[in-house]
């Protein structure tokens, strides 16, 4: 894609998509009318999945027996299972001819994606019955494949040239992001591009991948060559491109997103807000809590969406780093932005629905309030210490 | 009137003569030690069991040193003292002396047993058989067995100590418990009670009174006694009357009390979908046990099978069963195993099991080949060295999360035991949590697959149990738990 740039460097001529959002307070008998609603303002799903297979990334993150609190994984970090079923319905009735649920499952194992839904207290039949075909696969190893698929990413790429995917990422006509509105340690929010980071399986860029060849059983974390670059993949795959680039996941994480979204082009963004958490990405992180939105959202760029969702968070999707969500990483929108994915200019993308202020949940005086809290903990340990 | 052997509450009390000649070789043996050591000696050092519910101590008897007689014969006034107070004892002995001497002295003092190793000879005194682990007695008739060389319940700590946590292979801090030790010790022993033996880290290591608080409740949770032992510095601050040590012994005894107010919980038996079916022993004695402990670590519920002991026990219930030992099982018992597979179980079996029934393609596993035998599978190992932990989860994968009888969410550090009475009716969930941290813990979810129409939460201090409502979920329930300490049983009904 051909980019013109302004003088600052932003790019003016990604794609700008329209963005439906409405108000959507709980995963009951509101539900499936909401989504159905703003599947309809975007264009339909009739020409986007009718016949076709469909791929959908989960933003399942961290074990299924980690929660927050007492709260079920789809009322805090996980997409609602509801949400996701009648996503499924909704594409059911357009005729879709498959949906592959994918999510590389925190596990140290090879375990089925399935396993790993049950442990989670969810019910299989719920999307099994949501659609003719329904097929679910753990991304983080080769799975039912038998090679990996590369993904080469479009412009070249700010981290790596390409990344190796289990091949459902590839085995799809139609690929749809459907994540949770959330702050994020390291990349500052966690919404529909950050979903896809977790594409990336661990037998390749995990701390258990091979030197040679990755690893035939996921293992490990992606801390040292996606977050800190203290290794390379297996050599099988392509090495990053600048070695001599900054080792801070905040320079790192935000281009691996940028790179991801351009890599592997995403049709349909569905972002859950009606119950999730703030203050990070996973239980049990300091403040974090869950908070009630009530919020859906549907596009069909990632980054459109995103930056809608940002602004439905109370953040400007134009914030450079250094100003909150990003205050110690680069804005992943801007990046993805650059590369031609699309833009983050609210004022390029159409917003059918209420007005964002009128559903805006404000995120940002809370992640204030947690940074004071912080702070002030800090300072009691730091006397504690010198006690 | 000495109380049933069911009924005996142990303490070791370690004091006199014979301890300070076993004791005062060793690095750590300092002044206050041999000065702990005699007052513990003394009868008025009794005093310290005053309303608690220990009623039988471990005397240091006959080690086959020089000091047994002087040991023995200075004992008598604490001895005497003890039984105006309800007490009773047993002779610990050990090391190498004339055993049938020993015990015959035993018996002549007024003690009630004594606990001897591998003795064969006669005698009208009630004897305790023990054995370390790998040699327990098992066979033993005694109305008790002990067991020694066991674990400190505890998060497996590093050289630096508590903040050094060792994170297992799952993955998690890992867990040092006597639980899986004490469910398999069950299916085997022909006793009906079993004491285990277990001392505090000692060195640098200062025991609080969570950590023993999780001592009791790591065995009295499991169906066996621990064998209450102390750590020096707190024997000292005990008969100092330290408040520290004072708070840690009566947090100590009301741990105690509160399994011994709940006795009627020895009566429920372990459920389980999975039946691990070993001799636990000789060869088989490593892969087994240690699969047992991983099983037990991953909170998968299972019912121990002792080969030797399980020709007449169904496998009601059960919807797999691991035989990983190398060893060929016997015809009939191999035939009822596969009765079990064709009426629809798993079979999860050690790479010399021969394969039968045509393999099934799906059912792809890196270290299991999968055949279909009648209604059941039968999962035979490609590998002839097997991994445990791999094996134990694969174990729980090949059954399938759905056949789940329970589930934790944000478990941590904690083990479970989930039984039921044998009559049915009411269940019980024990949880020993083995943080020590005293801010509160985590906020546990249960699910449940059975019907219960409530929940009774016990703690270890409270007067009374908490109710919990439940949560109706997919194919079962959820109780909501409070933050627990150390340990928390929950009643089902």
């Amino acid at each position: 894609m051909l980019l013109r740039r302004s003088l600052n460097g932003a790019a003016i001529s990604a794609p700008a998509r329209p963005v439906a959002i409405d108000r959507c307070r709980t995963y009951g008998s509101e539900l499936l009318p909401t989504l159905e609603s703003l599947f309809d303002r975007i264009g339909g799903l009739g020409h986007l999945v009718k016949g076709k297979t469909v791929g959908v990334k989960l933003n399942l993150n961290l074990g299924p027996t980690n929660r927050q609190g007492h709260y079920p994984l789809g009322e805090s970090h996980w997409p609602h299972p509801r949400l996701i079923a009648a996503m499924m319905h909704c594409m059911a009735k357009a005729g879709v001819h498959r949906i592959r649920l994918l999510e590389s499952a925190w596990a140290l194992r090879a375990d089925p994606l399935e396993e790993t839904l049950i442990e989670a207290n969810w019910d299989l039949q719920l999307f099994v019955g949501a659609a003719a075909r329904v097929d679910f696969e753990n991304t983080n190893f080769l799975g039912s494949g038998t090679t990996y698929s590369r993904f080469p990413v479009s412009g070249g790429g700010l981290l790596f040239p390409a990344y190796d995917l289990n091949h459902s990422y590839q085995d799809c006509d139609v690929f749809v992001s459907i994540a949770k509105l959330k702050d994020h340690s390291t990349t500052g929010i966690s919404l529909c591009m950050k979903n896809l980071f977790g594409m990336t399986p661990v037998t390749i860029y995990g701390s258990g991948a091979g030197v040679d060849e990755p690893s035939a059983i996921p293992s490990g974390w992606r801390v040292p060559i996606l977050h800190n670059g203290e290794r390379q993949p297996p050599k099988s795959s392509p090495p990053e491109i600048d070695p001599k680039s900054p080792r801070d996941d905040g320079y790192r994480v935000p281009r691996a997103v940028a790179d991801l979204c351009a890599a592997r082009p995403v049709h349909l963004s569905i972002l859950d807000g009606i119950s999730t958490m703030a203050g990070g990405q996973n239980p049990g992180m300091f403040g974090v809590e869950v908070v009630k939105p009530g919020f859906l959202a549907v596009g069909a760029n990632v980054v459109n969406t995103a930056a809608v969702g940002m602004a439905l968070m109370k953040y400007d999707p134009m914030a450079d780093r250094g100003t909150a969500p990003f205050e110690t990483c680069d804005n992943k929108l801007k990046l993805a932005e650059e590369c031609g994915v699309g833009t983050r200019d609210l004022r390029r993308i159409e917003t059918i629905g209420p007005p964002i202020q009128e559903l805006a949940f404000d995120f940002r005086t809370l992640r204030a309030k947690r940074e004071i809290r912080r702070k002030a903990l800090q300072a009691r340990l730091r006397i504690g210490e010198r006690a | 009137m000495m109380p049933s052997w069911a009924d005996c509450v142990p303490m070791r009390w370690p004091s006199g003569p014979l301890e300070i000649a076993r004791r005062e070789k060793g690095k750590d043996f300092s002044p206050q030690t041999r000065d702990t050591l005699q007052r513990w000696h003394d009868p008025a050092s009794l005093d310290l069991l005053k309303g608690t519910r220990i009623n039988c101590l471990l005397l240091s008897w006959a080690a086959g040193l020089p000091q047994d007689a002087e040991q023995q014969r200075t004992l008598a006034p604490l001895m005497e003292c003890g039984r105006q107070a309800g007490l009773f004892f047993v002779a610990w002995i050990d090391g190498a002396p004339d055993k049938a001497a020993a015990i015959a002295s035993a018996r002549a003092a007024g003690c009630a047993a004594a606990a001897v190793e591998a003795y064969e000879g006669r005698t009208d005194l009630p004897l305790i058989a023990w054995g370390t682990r790998s040699k327990a007695p098992w066979d033993s008739a005694a109305p008790v067995i002990a067991v020694s060389e066991n674990v400190w319940p505890c998060i497996a700590r590093g050289a630096a100590g508590f903040r050094d946590t060792t994170a297992g292979a799952t993955g998690m801090p890992w867990v040092d418990s006597n639980g899986w030790f004490l469910q398999m010790a069950r299916a085997r022993m022909r006793a009906e009670n079993i004491w285990l033996l277990y001392d505090p880290l000692g060195g640098n290591t200062i025991e609080i009174s969570e950590s023993y608080r999780i001592a009791v409740a790591d065995c009295l949770a499991y169906g066996g006694r621990w064998v209450i032992a102390l750590d020096d510095r707190l024997r000292s601050g005990m008969v100092s009357k330290d408040p520290s040590a004072t708070e840690t012994w009566e947090s100590i005894a009301g741990a105690v009390e509160f399994f011994e107010e709940h006795k009627d919980w020895r009566r429920y038996r372990p459920e389980g979908v999975v039946g691990v079916l070993s001799d636990f022993s000789g060869h088989n004695e490593d892969l087994s046990q240690e699969f047992l402990n991983l099983l037990f670590r991953r909170m998968l519920p299972y019912r121990v099978l002792d080969k030797s002991r399980v020709s007449n026990v169904a496998f009601d219930g059960l919807k797999e069963i691991v035989y990983l030992d190398e060893d060929a099982l016997d015809d009939d018992l191999r035939q009822k195993t596969l009765a079990f597979v064709r009426n629809g179980g798993v079979l999860l079996a050690g790479s010399n099991w021969k394969s039968e029934g045509p393999v099934i393609p799906d059912a792809a596993n890196p270290r299991f080949e999968v055949h279909r035998v009648g209604k059941g599978r039968l999962a035979v190992s490609k590998e002839e060295a097997i991994d445990p932990y791999l094996v134990a989860a694969d174990a729980h994968l090949l059954l399938s999360h759905a056949n789940d009888l329970v589930r934790f969410y944000n478990a941590g550090a904690s083990t479970a035991l989930y039984t039921t009475l044998p009559e049915g009716g009411r269940s019980l969930l024990q949880l020993v949590d083995y943080t020590t941290a005293r801010k509160s813990g985590n906020e546990i979810t249960v699910w449940l697959r059975r019907p219960y129409r409530s929940a009774r939460l016990w703690q270890m201090g409270a007067d009374s149990p908490l109710v919990l409502k439940k949560a109706p979920e997919v194919n079962g329930m959820e109780f909501y738990l409070p933050p627990i300490k150390s340990f928390a049983g929950l009643e089902l009904e």
